[in-house]
């Protein structure tokens, strides 16, 4: 079954796979257990935000550079605000990177 | 919002642990790697900022004797102190040492791939890296070999400009002289060898006869400065393609910084396409962290130059802060 790997490169992800090289380099664990980890966290991922998170957020800003490759938008935006209830973020930069939700295989 | 960022990425982090817990077993990992391979995730996360010092668990059903829980309050003292747990920084040298040559296809720009294979050949690498089981850096760095195989392409190129250099007469036609030079230093001196590219050694000075130079830097240049070996001479100095390297942290393209050596080569111009007005703007106002969405997009449409999307289930990294979203409404203006 394949993952979205996207979320690795979050906070969350990245801290898990800091901590799966250090422990596959002190031979705590084989590779293919860390692989199995990731995967593992690229489902509980997907599923916790599909139900625990349930807010909504608008994006408005200046479109600096769009890219669509291999089934994923990427784009780049200056001078950005992010609003929902509680959030109103202005940021000079933002980087969105987005997978099809189509393609989730089930 | 009900749940707050923090307890979201906590069940995430129990609903992992018990899921892998079987698998753990099933490849004689035990209980006690599960419990250190969470304890860790935990800390980083907390030095990261992700989740907060106070992590409150729904009852946690456990079935074995229950683990010692550390107290995530205090830092991780580890298990007894059988080995001196490295430190990410220990293990992974910092960044200027591991960036790939522009050449090189490190995918890792922007976004490569499919879905299946969307971080950078995460996969492959995990394999690759950890199966050597040499202290690679974590997939997103790009693996070092292919810079560092190119090296001694680097350098054998500075053996014969450092040839040509050494030359400490003004010639007419520079070029075939110094061609001649190294052809006569190649056959004169056997510890050249075939040119080799680790030879970083000032060759033998017994060179038959004196060419005249006119160009460059005044010859006596070298004799003020004790030649310290043509480490700046190479094309790709560390941490100018940091870029290439990961997306995500904020660092700048490094200014090509190699100048002051090379006085007769022409420059590449390599950098020309890089984002430097981007990368200004980050160094100035980030420093730290580049905002990130990482999300899924139900539908993206374009009318003229107004862009419109709809994402869903994303994770924002916004001003050093986590904001998870259900969905999002992007309306951006090209």
């Amino acid at each position: 079954m394949s993952t979205f790997e996207l979320y690795r490169r979050s906070r969350i992800g990245m801290c898990l796979t800091e901590t799966l090289d250090e422990m596959v380099t002190n031979e705590r664990l084989s590779p293919d257990l860390a692989i199995q980890v990731l995967m593992q966290f690229d489902r509980s991922m997907t599923d916790a935000l599909e139900n625990q998170v349930k807010s909504k957020v608008s994006i408005k800003g200046h479109l600096h550079t769009y890219r669509f490759c291999d089934n994923v938008w990427t784009f780049i935006l200056k001078d950005a605000t992010f609003k929902s209830e509680e959030l109103n973020e202005p940021v000079k930069r933002v980087k969105i990177v987005a997978c099809d939700s189509k393609l989730l295989s089930q | 919002m009900a749940t707050n960022v923090s307890a979201v990425y906590i069940q995430v982090v129990d609903d992992v642990i018990s899921k892998i817990r079987d698998e753990f077993i099933n490849f004689g990992a035990g209980e006690s790697a599960l419990a250190e391979l969470q304890a860790m995730w935990e800390m980083k996360m907390m030095q990261a900022g992700a989740i907060s010092g106070n992590i409150e668990r729904p009852a946690p059903q456990k079935n074995v004797a229950p683990t010692p829980v550390h107290d995530l309050n205090v830092p991780y003292e580890g298990p007894i102190e059988e080995y001196e747990t490295p430190t990410a920084d220990m293990l992974f040298p910092p960044t200027p040492i591991q960036t790939p040559l522009p050449g090189t296809d490190s995918g890792m720009y922007n976004i490569p791939t499919g879905p299946s294979d969307y971080a950078p050949s995460p996969i492959a690498d995990i394999r690759n890296s950890l199966d050597l089981k040499t202290g690679r850096p974590s997939p997103y760095m790009q693996p070092p070999s292919p810079w560092m195989n190119q090296r001694p392409l680097g350098v054998d190129v500075n053996v014969a400009y450092v040839d040509g250099r050494q030359e400490t007469d003004r010639g007419s036609s520079q070029q075939a002289m110094t061609q001649n030079v190294v052809n006569q230093l190649h056959k004169g001196s056997p510890k050249h060898g075939q040119g080799s590219g680790t030879s970083k050694v000032i060759p033998d000075r017994g060179r038959p006869a004196l060419l005249p130079q006119s160009d460059g830097v005044q010859d006596d240049y070298d004799d003020l400065f004790p030649f310290q070996g043509v480490a700046t001479e190479d094309y790709n100095t560390p941490g100018d393609h940091v870029e290439l390297r990961t997306p995500t942290p904020a660092v700048a393209t490094p200014k090509p910084n190699k100048d002051e050596a090379e006085d007769d080569e022409p420059s590449l111009n390599e950098d020309d396409d890089d984002d430097d007005e981007l990368d200004d703007d980050q160094d100035d106002d980030e420093p730290n962290t580049q905002h990130l969405v990482l999300a899924l997009f139900d539908k993206v449409t374009r009318t003229k130059s107004r862009w419109k999307c709809t994402l869903k289930d994303g994770i924002m990294h916004l001003n050093n802060r986590d904001i998870l979203f259900n969905k999002a409404n992007g309306e951006f203006e090209f």
